[in-house]
């Protein structure tokens, strides 16, 4: 019997439900694996799918609005005029293109039938001619003629088709049959000829109805929209890509964001959520771009979309991986406000970019905050850097200047002794041309010293000069604005500083402990304050500076805020600051690094007299900074006017202001304390102070902070709570973890010291700016696209033509803040024309828009007007094209490089070639001079009445400028389409539109002309050009004393 | 579908007209073809706002202007220099120039545009009248009587704005403003002293004062209304009024001599 095994396994127990199990755990998995494979791991198809959809409707939905508007242009007169010339144009060349093809035909099948025979008749003949030209002998010759002569002469028997289509049968000879051949073949030239031209004619038409329908049709045709339709219903879920091998981009955005893809949406059909029914989603995969302008100049196919947009381009697993926003991606895609940090990778040299206007406001107030003053940025404010490098320079010309001069009288000795004449004679060429090489080299380090001269007017500093703080400020209010900033003006750009007491005071008593103590400014009488605040509101002062607190402010942020004025400063330095804002108390030399005072030119027994004119120290050596290091322009006012200007701002304040008395200002044992304090916290960065002048930047270098790996960026103690998506004040961040670059620069700006946090010693320094959240998300912008850019050079905008004179001028541009005053570039509005003293009937008082300038003024003018705007050495306080103008345009005392820059600027802004060459304008005859003196005295053109002339009387009530400046300061092109139509040039302008109609090609007067223009047929408007280009000042005279007389009658003869 | 609406509420008033009094139903259901319908108005319930604008204190002394810029001018005037005609009163101090119109109360309702054109005459180097109100999309016609050269400068704020030469007694301009706006500022850039002002109402309840200071807003369907008065110098004031079924309201405006 055998042995039962009780415990046997195999008996006992089972894996069947373990396998079972296992199995079933393994089909997932497969089933698993293969929905990852299939859509797991391919979210785009869901994008792609839901897309045609969406689509599709939106397509449908298009077709009756596009019907309709189809039908419209179909059914308009001028369509339906236009197809019916075009069915009368093929009706009336139908009966004559029949006839032609009938005819066609014929001449075509008569030729084909003798073509044969007259080849062949041809040959024969050509064979023969032939054989007698080689005849050798006489008589073989002419028998060979006789054969030719009978060839010619057999009659041909041929059977040729009639226009009726039936057969001829003709007996020709070989010229007759030759005349025939070229008959036809006339005919059929001359026919298809015709045919042509009577089908071109058609056609014209076709196309001239082609280019209406296109014209007017807005958005697609039905037709149009199906074929969409149909390519969208055959879409495959395919990954879309963009590869730009050069630039290292594989961008396969499309493949989600499906409109973007041109072969899918056409470029010209902008999709928008609310087209696609998805206004309420909160994301737009599939909007089309929304800036399709942009597109045309960043072509995707070049520039990708990952180049000015970040992200991982590459991904397609998921949304969080192809935007790039996982912890170790650099560039992560930029989110919507700061969608402009794209621009700067490659317009990083642009200070002003065409749309992106937050990204310009972050550039704007990197410069005008001072931000620049500690942390250095590529490009921005490198005057100082310039100036090392043009010294350097200097240095290396003068050594290479050196070596040649030592080695010329080496050449000629050489030449001297030298065997023959012709190595002679090269020698003493190569001797020359090294003499010319050191004069060409004079010639640079010339310019390169005029250079160092202008960068010394063009280095500027961000705050006022501490050196004047004795002279200007009210001793007690130092310590309170030092530590109340913000309170005292919220919109300073000076920051909040987190100072104790103790700091406070120290720093404080250095500043002043520190200034200068004199020459003091002279003593002033008041002024008269009503006057003063007038001059304020109509000089231009607003187009910086802004009046009134809080929402009550009125005017300009590029400069301060003048509310409390009358609490800080000293009346008298105020008169002098208001007269000429550049002047110092003491010059100041950068070479002995010493302010220099009166005792130090008296030693050279020299008056202490410096400015512009006199920038020499006492000694000759050095050249001196006589300028405050201020934007400030001159705004060129005589004493008067200055006393009523600081007379107003001095009652500026609020009432029963009062500050405690500050005794601890003159303790001389904080002087060092607070020095030690002034270079920790970088004060000399943005202001001028005594001894500290070469002091360096403080702070972190920000060129490429925007690609700084995110663990150099120390979020200290917050790093968990970032990664979390907590904020620092413990709430939940809207946007989850901030843990990136967008993350802590937001975090940092808002709260400079946030990362102190838990940090007991090595507190963060970085004040607090005092900015607003629209501002600081320009900032950011600007950050984040500071990057350490990745796409290769080509790609970085680096124009060398025109553009690059455009890219030049915004620093300058903006640095002075030209646009306060001006428009500049299309679509800007400038601070004065915001303002509510220059609305409506006063528009014509405000400064003169920029648009075109370059068009306008010849170059050389400019230059000329820029350095000194008052056009007189001697009559300054004035305008010196639009006198009539209450609004001053002040002297920048620009460098010559800044001068040049602008000019440039406005040239290539302009359309304009440099250097300009004026035309030669065809000279009056004397009829044309009689002419155009009748026209312009004439009552019908008031020219005069309205433009300047010279005569004080008259020009009390001018409103335009005065001719005589025309020859030198414009330019005629621009001239005569200015008179044709100024509104086109600028609208609103005083100077009226339709003072010339169109007659046939030319311009003619739109009024009644004086009778000297009897039979004159050229163009009027070219008339009065010339005629002004050439006016002289006793024309105008004579042109004056000739006022338009009473009564409608032409004046004059 | 947009021309339905207005169609309906006219046939809708026909019916409640027809009822009420049972005649003039014709008119109502007329429409102009070329512009939104206008809303009916039963005359015979309409009522008015009328009364009188007068300026409390001393008007002051009208500025004498210059006019030697132009020879005509100054010819034109040698004998009576021209005065400014920014305040102008008439008897018990009754101002003129003022434009008293409908501010709120009608903004539910479109009017047809007058086919008749505003004329605006360049006369004597002064624009007359010196004030103009019109309704948008109307024709204003710009004439010059004078032998001497203007140009005509509207200086707007929500219009488009223009500026056109027109010589010594040339042909009219004819021109319009699209958009509703009390009142644009009109110079002469030649003749500083040439200023005049249009107002533009989308709707026809509006007057321009003259010396008698007194103004009538007539065929105002029953409503609430809010009545403006505007002066160039003075500024704007304003009342609420309640018209009811042919009820005619008085109101007055007192603008302060300052």
């Amino acid at each position: 019997m055998p042995e039962v095994q009780s415990d046997d396994p195999i008996l006992k127990q089972s894996y069947a439900n373990a396998i079972l199990v296992s199995s079933f755990l393994l089909v997932l998995t497969l089933a698993w694996a293969l929905y990852q494979e299939m859509f797991g791991l391919r979210p785009w198809r869901f994008y792609q799918t839901r897309f045609v959809a969406a689509y599709s409707k939106y397509l449908e939905g298009q077709k009756p609005k596009q019907k309709a508007a189809e039908e419209a242009i179909v059914k308009s007169p001028e369509y339906k005029s236009l197809m019916e010339r075009i069915e009368a144009a093929q009706k009336a060349a139908e009966s004559r293109a029949q006839e032609i093809r009938s005819e066609l035909a014929y001449v075509d099948r008569r030729n084909s039938a003798l073509a044969d025979t007259f080849m062949t008749e041809r040959a024969r003949i050509a064979a023969l001619v032939y054989q007698t030209e080689i005849s050798s002998s006489e008589s073989s010759r002419k028998s060979r003629k006789a054969d030719v002569d009978e060839a010619r002469n057999t009659p041909l028997v041929l059977d040729l088709p009639t226009r009726d289509g039936k057969t001829e049968r003709k007996t020709l000879t070989f010229p007759q049959l030759e005349a025939e051949f070229t008959g036809l073949k006339d005919r059929k030239a001359t026919l298809t000829g015709e045919q042509a031209r009577l089908s071109n004619g058609i056609r014209d038409l076709q196309q001239q109805a082609k280019a209406y329908f296109e014209d007017r049709m807005v958005g697609l045709t039905v037709s149009q929209l199906g074929s969409l339709q149909t390519a969208a219903k055959k879409l495959d879920p395919v990954i879309r890509q963009i590869n730009v091998g050069s630039a290292g981009l594989v961008d396969r955005c499309q493949s989600c964001h499906v409109a973007m893809d041109p072969k899918v949406v056409p470029a010209n059909l902008v999709l928008t959520k609310a087209d696609l029914g998805m206004a309420k989603s909160g994301d737009a995969p599939f909007s089309s771009h929304p800036n399709p302008e942009l597109l045309k100049i960043h072509d995707p196919d070049k520039f990708g979309c990952s180049g000015c947009h970040g992200g991982n381009g590459r991904a397609t697993n998921s949304v969080e991986n192809a935007h790039g926003r996982y912890e170790h991606w650099l560039w992560p895609l930029y989110y919507k406000e700061n969608v402009e940090a794209g621009c700067q990778s490659c317009h990083a040299a642009d200070m002003v970019i065409e749309q992106a206007t937050v990204l310009n406001r972050g550039k704007e107030l990197y410069r005008i905050k001072g931000c620049i003053g500690c942390h250095r940025y590529e490009g921005f404010d490198n005057e100082g850097e310039q100036l090392l490098s043009a010294r350097q320079t200097i240095r290396t010309l003068e050594q290479q200047k050196k070596d040649l001069e030592l080695n010329v009288p080496r050449v000629i000795a050489e030449a001297d002794h030298a065997a023959d004449n012709t190595t002679a004679q090269s020698l003493y060429q190569k001797a020359n041309d090294m003499r010319v090489t050191t004069s060409n080299i004079d010639a640079r380090i010339e310019q390169l010293d005029h250079r160092n001269a202008s960068l010394m007017r063009e280095e500027k500093k961000i705050g006022p000069s501490l050196k004047e703080a004795r002279m200007k400020l009210r001793k007690e209010w130092i310590p309170y604005w030092i530590e109340h900033t913000h309170e005292f003006r919220p919109t300073t750009k000076m920051p909040q500083f987190r100072l104790t007491k103790d700091e406070v005071q120290a720093l404080a008593a250095f500043v002043w402990q520190n200034a200068l103590t004199g020459p003091v400014p002279a003593k002033q009488s008041p002024g008269n304050a009503e006057k003063g605040k007038q001059f304020v509101e109509t000089r231009g002062c607003l187009a910086c500076h802004a009046m009134g607190e809080g929402a009550n402010a009125v005017g300009g942020t590029f400069a301060a805020n003048l509310s409390r004025v009358g609490e800080k400063d000293n009346f008298d330095y105020l008169v002098r600051w208001v007269r000429n804002p550049r002047e110092r108390t003491r010059p100041y030399d950068p070479i002995a690094r010493v302010d220099l005072g009166p005792e130090d030119y008296s030693k050279f027994n020299k008056p202490f007299v410096f400015d512009l004119d006199h920038d020499r120290s006492p000694d000759g050596k050095h050249l001196l900074q006589v300028q405050l290091p201020t934007v400030m322009p001159n705004l060129r006012l005589t004493i008067e006017e200055s006393r009523d200007i600081a007379s107003y701002l001095i009652t500026l304040r609020h009432a029963g202001a009062s500050y405690p008395p500050a005794e601890f200002m003159d303790d001389a044992k904080l002087k060092d304390k607070g020095r030690a304090l002034v270079k920790n916290y970088g004060c000399a960065s943005c202001h001028e102070l005594s001894g500290l002048e070469e002091e360096g930047r403080i702070g972190t270098e920000l060129t490429t902070e925007g690609s700084k790996p995110i663990e150099r960026l120390d979020f200290a103690l917050l790093t968990e709570e970032a990664k979390r998506g907590e904020d620092p004040d413990g709430k939940k961040s809207p946007r989850g973890s901030w843990y990136d670059q967008k993350g802590f620069f937001e975090a940092k700006l808002k709260q400079t010291n946030v990362f102190d946090k838990g940090r007991l010693t090595a507190q963060l320094k970085m004040p607090q700016p005092g900015m607003e959240l629209p501002d600081r998300t320009a900032l950011v912008t600007f950050l984040l696209g500071s990057v350490d850019q990745q796409l290769p050079q080509e790609y970085i905008y680096k124009p060398g033509d025109a553009r690059h004179d455009i890219q030049e001028g915004w620093w300058v541009v903006t640095k002075y803040n030209c646009m306060g005053c001006h428009n500049v570039r299309i679509g800007q509005q400038s601070v004065l024309s915001g303002l509510p003293q220059y609305q409506g009937d006063t528009k014509d008082k405000l400064p003169p828009q920029l648009i075109g300038e370059g068009a306008r003024v010849d170059p050389a003018w400019l230059a000329k007007f820029l350095e000194n705007p008052s056009l007189s050495t001697t009559d300054t306080n004035r305008n010196g094209v639009r006198s009539y103008l209450a609004v001053r345009m002040p002297t920048f005392s620009f460098s010559d490089g800044e001068v040049q820059k602008i000019v440039r600027f406005f040239a290539a802004l302009g359309s304009q070639s440099m250097p300009y060459m004026p035309p030669k304008l065809e000279p009056l005859t004397d009829a044309e001079r009689t002419m155009a003196r009748d026209l312009f005295t004439h009552p019908a053109a008031p020219c005069l009445k309205c433009h300047a002339t010279g005569v004080p009387a008259h020009d009390a009530s001018a409103s335009a400028p005065n001719f005589l400046l025309t020859r030198e300061r414009l330019k005629p092109a621009w001239s005569y389409r200015w008179i044709l139509d100024p509104s086109r040039i600028a609208p609103g302008t005083a100077m009226p539109s339709g003072l010339f109609r169109k007659e046939g090609d030319v311009w003619v007067f739109n009024g009644q002309l004086p009778a000297s223009f009897k039979g004159y047929t050229k163009d009027q408007a070219d008339l009065l050009i010339r005629y002004l280009f050439q006016l002289t000042p006793e024309e105008q005279r004579m042109l004056v004393g000739r006022s338009p007389a009473p009564g409608g009658k032409p004046a004059g003869q | 579908m947009k021309l339905r609406l207005p169609y309906a509420a006219a046939a809708l008033a026909c019916v409640f007209a027809l009822a009420g009094c049972g005649k003039k139903e014709e008119e109502a259901t007329k429409a102009p073809v070329s512009q939104p319908a206008a809303t009916p108005i039963n005359p015979a319930t309409a009522g008015i706002v009328s009364g009188s604008v007068k300026l409390d204190g001393a008007a002051p002394k009208a500025a004498r202007f210059k006019t030697d810029a132009d020879a005509y001018c100054q010819k034109l005037h040698a004998s009576a220099p021209l005065v400014s005609e920014e305040v102008v009163t008439g008897e018990d101090g009754s101002l003129a120039n003022v434009i008293v119109y409908v501010k709120t109360g009608l903004e539910n309702r479109t009017f047809e545009t007058p086919k008749d054109a505003v004329v605006l005459d360049q006369n004597g180097c002064q624009y007359k009248p010196h004030v103009v109100a019109l309704m948008a999309n109307q024709s204003i016609d710009i004439t010059n009587s004078d032998d001497t050269t203007h140009n005509i400068h509207p200086t707007p704020k929500n219009n488009r704005d223009w500026n056109k030469s027109q010589g010594p007694k040339a042909a009219k301009i004819t021109d319009a403003f699209a958009r509703e706006e009390v009142a644009i500022p009109v110079k002469c850039n030649v003749h500083s002293w040439m200023k005049s002002y249009v107002a533009v109402f989308k709707h026809p309840y509006f007057q321009v004062t003259t010396t008698n200071g007194s103004f009538q807003l007539k065929n105002l369907p029953p409503g609430d209304y809010t009545i403006e008065a505007w002066h160039e110098k003075y500024g704007v004031t304003e009342q609420k009024v309640t018209v009811g079924p042919k009820e005619t309201k008085k109101i007055d405006f007192v603008f302060k001599a300052s």
